[in-house]
């Protein structure tokens, strides 16, 4: 298993509410590897990938953020067209529900990673495994 | 074993209390229609005597008072004793519209301290309790009342006034304070600053609280009497009758006894004035029988309630009152529909929500909105936004079933809707701005 660690913030939707939750990050002095922001009339939720999540979570929780920590799948695949669609062709032949997904930088310019948040992340490693989709560690994010 | 302040008034068998009730209501009618012009002329105008009061079964004959008439007659329209006879001036909060004050004599003052006292002990305080004093003091009461009464038990007492919460805990656990006395709301942001500092209610002592001036629901009591480790008890009075303490709370919970020595209760239909039964919801009026500086004959509270004479667990005989079902200036009417804030807090706490909630009432298109702002909660929180409007929703469905209309309920972040160190605000109604633009 080679899961990632994600913390989602509940952030209310209004001027300034992401903006503090930065701030918090930013004086905790961790570094971020992706962010996503899903929003609805009333609250965003943010999701990220830090370098150090538990220095995260302790500030953000410090300062009163309603937090989660979840475990998601995070993959690195080539730069080329078609790839994430054959990865969620894999996926969705053995039956893995995506919640759903976002990119960040990889490691090198001809890679691109994702952070995907499946229902089950124990069958879609077997999947990514089955078809050599490369699977990114606490330790891989941690060094990018 | 139960204790009690007076205990001759308190167990008093209930055909010794309405001779007693009979004596002093024909003395205090007396008393404002020789002093009081403003009486005078109500009782006039209504064709009724002092001689033809003989006793509380003749209440019925008196005409009510408003807090209309308060506000008319400020400030020393109501006033029934010489000014040089007054020692203290006290002031509702003025939640509702312009201020009215209210006067005491020495004699007022003792009564109303000899009330509290009775709360207090009721509540199990002696003199060997701490009594920690979080209403506001000056004007309001909640302070002022509490603080006198506590004094008279002989508790230790630590007039704190509200506010500075940290303070409040580092004072309650240095000096022990045993007894806790300020608004619910309050006392639910103690508690939950209690947690935020790392402590437990195994870090203080607190053992009962004594909570009023404003409505608060069951599951609002148990979820204070969880996070601070006491025994809450409510409290009850107006600034009008002369503050809280005109009721109060015994262990069994089960409604307040009413200090109706002093404080003679009816039930009324609010609509028609006609007096109601014992047991039926409606108006509670209070006629004030010793007062003598600012008497009050059949004063409306717009308090909704029932009383009850059934045998108390306690030994009191005292009539006792239920909790207010809210006053019936809380209560909004949203699509024609009653609704009071106290239902959404029972929701909201049954639900597992913070009793910190917002509502806002509108009229768009003719038809009145109802939003409710809630935090949300922590340990529910979700990366799914699916899972969060699932939240939403399934709150929203138990506030219509317990509303009988559809509210939009919101969830916003964990503590950022503002605490209350009294009175808390918790309903901003847009549509009066529209509706009535010369209400003050």
């Amino acid at each position: 298993m080679s899961n990632v660690k994600q913390i989602s913030v509940f952030v209310d939707n209004r001027p300034n509410q992401a903006a503090g939750a930065m701030r918090v990050i930013k004086e905790s002095g961790v570094n971020l590897r992706a962010l996503s922001l899903a929003d609805t009339a009333d609250f965003g939720i943010i999701r990220l990938i830090a370098n150090d999540t538990e220095k995260a979570v302790e500030a953000l929780r410090a300062a009163s953020y309603a937090v989660n920590v979840t475990e998601v799948c995070a993959i690195s695949i080539p730069d080329a067209p078609g790839q994430l669609s054959r990865v969620l062709d894999a996926l969705g032949a053995d039956d893995v529900n995506v919640d759903y997904m976002y990119s960040f930088l990889g490691a090198s310019d001809r890679s691109v990673s994702f952070v995907i948040r499946v229902d089950d992340n124990s069958k879609a490693s077997e999947t990514f495994t089955k078809h050599g989709v490369i699977q990114l560690t606490e330790n891989d994010i941690a060094e990018m | 074993m139960e204790r009690y302040w007076n205990q001759e008034i308190e167990c008093m068998s209930q055909e010794d209390m309405k001779k007693l009730q009979d004596e002093r209501l024909v003395a205090q009618v007396k008393h404002v229609y020789d002093n009081v012009k403003y009486y005078r002329d109500l009782m006039d105008e209504k064709g009724v005597k002092p001689e033809d009061i003989k006793g509380v079964d003749d209440l019925c004959k008196l005409p009510f008072l408003s807090k209309a008439d308060l506000r008319e007659a400020y400030p020393y329209g109501l006033l029934a004793k010489p000014l040089d006879e007054c020692v203290r001036i006290q002031s509702t909060s003025g939640t509702t519209g312009k201020r009215v004050v209210a006067f005491y004599t020495q004699n007022d003052v003792d009564m109303w301290e000899d009330c509290v006292a009775r709360a207090i002990t009721a509540a199990g305080g002696t003199n060997e309790d701490v009594c920690q004093i979080a209403y506001g003091y000056g004007l309001f009461t909640g302070g002022a009342g509490l603080h006198g009464g506590s004094h008279k038990v002989g508790c230790l007492t630590l007039p704190m006034s509200s506010g500075n919460t940290e303070r409040q805990i580092t004072f309650m656990q240095d000096l022990g304070a045993t007894i806790l006395c300020c608004t619910p709301s309050y006392a639910a942001y103690i508690g939950e600053t209690l947690h935020e500092m790392g402590l437990t209610p195994d870090d203080i002592k607190l053992k009962a609280g004594i909570f009023g001036a404003e409505p608060w629901t069951e599951e609002m009591r148990q979820s204070i009497e969880k996070s601070l480790g006491l025994k809450a008890y409510d409290i009850y009075g107006l600034t009008e009758s002369s503050g809280p303490g005109v009721a109060f709370e015994c262990c069994e919970q089960s409604g307040m006894h009413i200090n109706e020595d002093n404080f003679y209760p009816e039930i009324i239909n609010p609509d028609t004035g006609e007096v109601l039964p014992e047991g039926e919801v409606g108006e509670l009026v209070f006629t004030s029988l010793t007062k003598e500086a600012f008497p009050l004959i059949r004063y409306r509270t717009r308090d909704l309630c029932v009383l009850s004479r059934k045998k108390c667990s306690c030994g009191r005989t005292l009539i006792k009152m239920a909790k207010p079902m809210g006053r019936s200036d809380d209560m909004l009417i949203i699509r024609g529909v009653n609704v009071f804030p106290s239902q959404i807090e029972t929701v909201l706490i049954e639900q597992g929500y913070s009793p910190n909630y917002l509502i806002e009432v509108d009229r768009k298109n003719n038809t009145d909105t109802l939003d409710i702002n809630v935090e949300m909660n922590p340990d529910q929180f979700s990366d799914k936004v699916k899972d969060m409007q699932e939240q939403e929703k399934d709150l929203a469905e138990a506030m219509k079933a317990m509303l009988g209309i559809n509210p939009k309920v919101h969830l916003v972040s964990p503590k950022s809707i503002a605490r209350s160190e009294g009175k808390a605000v918790r309903v901003i109604d847009k549509r009066k701005l529209i509706d009535n633009p010369a209400k003050k």
